[in-house]
């Protein structure tokens, strides 16, 4: 059935009829069993509507999209990195690491006997990126990636030359200090954005340097 | 007398993870602004469900992924012009809507788009296949004429106004009410099977 009410049935559920005509109608709607029944379906089908639920695609889209914009993947970029390396490069690599290895063993010998260091020595010779700085409690999650990846950074380590693990040590204290500064100032004033902005952008960037370095000792993430 | 019915920690707690949230998507877009591609594939993870979701009820499922690529790469050109007014979510997904509109030509789907008859949608409800029986939701809505289905999207789903619709769609806003009034009725008659 379809009276001269049926098609001003979603003005009205919206909101968007004007108030004569939505006076009219509600007078209208106790006598109309069609046009009640109606309207309920319409809120039904609007209900649904918006309590449908978002899906990704079935495939990854990424790799395409990465293609168009020119950006190089890790993955993509760690087989590169296998795929490149020459007999000759290999050939060089391998001496290069040889006196990289005698290097570290003559310094690690002549530190243990230049006298009684014992503490000291042991933090940095043992795990020397692998210091968390302890404070993200409320954050598992990131706690747990940054734990990830200093484990699988200090497993690949030893493929990495001194001035690299040099380099890579230095800003993650830089980093840290950082963090650890954002996080007592917000300790005070917790509801500020910049620090908020600040504090995050840190932490994000102590994770990007953690994920390049495991990437550069070869690990997998 | 009030009772106090959350526990005012867990909502600050929620409220600064929301915050932290926000936060992080902030620094990586503006990562992703200076050229960092994987600021951009966490940008990209984050959002692809909705605008997938939203090319997919737009023009149908064998074009979804392509305009969804579309839209990212458009995105990854545009980023430096992101003012941070608006949430990225909002712009993006406003940019998805042009992208998606802009196609249409292109793909054909013009035709029909403005048919105000209510025939033109009665295919919806009456066609006599068995199969249709368990269409579900999404699928009636994929079977909507273009114009109704857009207008239904774009208002029901998204929640936009008459008003910007018809500014988007290049029409007026009485007939991106009719035609809304139009899908629901025919999507009405679905939902009865």
């Amino acid at each position: 059935m379809n009276d001269r009410w049926t098609d001003r049935l979603s003005e009205y559920l919206d909101g968007e009829l004007g108030a004569a005509d939505s006076t009219a109608l509600e007078a209208h709607l106790p006598t109309c069993t069609d046009c009640r029944a109606t309207l309920e379906q319409l809120r039904r089908v609007v209900a649904q509507a918006q309590g449908l639920e978002d899906r990704p695609p079935t495939g990854d889209l990424w790799p395409a999209i990465a293609r168009h914009v020119g950006v190089v993947s890790l993955e993509a970029r760690r087989a590169r990195r296998r795929l490149s390396f020459t007999v000759p490069q290999l050939a060089a690599a391998s001496v290069a690491l040889a006196l990289l290895s005698g290097g570290a063993a003559w310094l690690l010998e002549r530190r243990q006997t230049a006298g009684p260091r014992p503490t000291a020595t042991s933090a940095t010779t043992s795990t020397p990126m692998l210091s968390n700085v302890g404070t993200y409690e409320a954050n598992p999650r990131y706690a747990a990636a940054v734990a990830n990846l200093e484990r699988l950074l200090a497993r690949g380590r030893s493929r990495l030359d001194t001035a690299t693990v040099r380099v890579i040590e230095k800003n993650l204290g830089i980093i840290d200090r950082a963090i650890r500064d954002a996080q007592s100032a917000l300790a005070a004033d917790p509801a500020n954005s910049y620090l908020n902005l600040h504090l995050a952008q840190e932490m994000r960037r102590k994770l990007e340097l953690l994920r390049q370095a495991a990437a550069l000792a070869g690990a997998r993430t | 007398m009030y009772m106090e019915l959350t526990t005012p920690g867990v909502a600050t707690l929620r409220r600064d993870l929301d915050q932290a949230a926000r936060d992080a998507e902030t620094a990586d877009v503006a990562l992703a602004a200076s050229g960092d591609g994987r600021a951009f594939e966490r940008l990209y993870r984050t959002h692809v469900p909705r605008i997938h979701s939203l090319a997919r009820r737009m023009t149908g499922d064998e074009h979804a992924d392509d305009l969804t690529q579309d839209v990212f790469v458009r995105a990854w050109t545009k980023l430096s012009t992101f003012r941070a007014e608006a949430a990225f979510g909002t712009w993006l997904h406003r940019l998805a809507v042009n992208v998606i509109l802009a196609r249409r030509t292109t793909l054909g789907t013009e035709r029909g788009r403005y048919d105000d008859t209510e025939n033109a949608l009665d295919g919806v409800a009456s066609r006599p296949h068995a199969a249709e029986l368990s269409l579900d939701f999404e699928e009636a809505i994929g079977r909507l004429p273009d114009g109704a289905r857009q207008v239904f999207v774009l208002h029901d789903v998204e929640g936009y106004r008459h008003e910007e619709i018809a500014e988007l769609l290049g029409i007026v806003p009485g007939t991106s009410k009719s035609q809304l009034h139009h899908a629901r009725m025919a999507l009405r008659r679905h939902l009865e099977r």
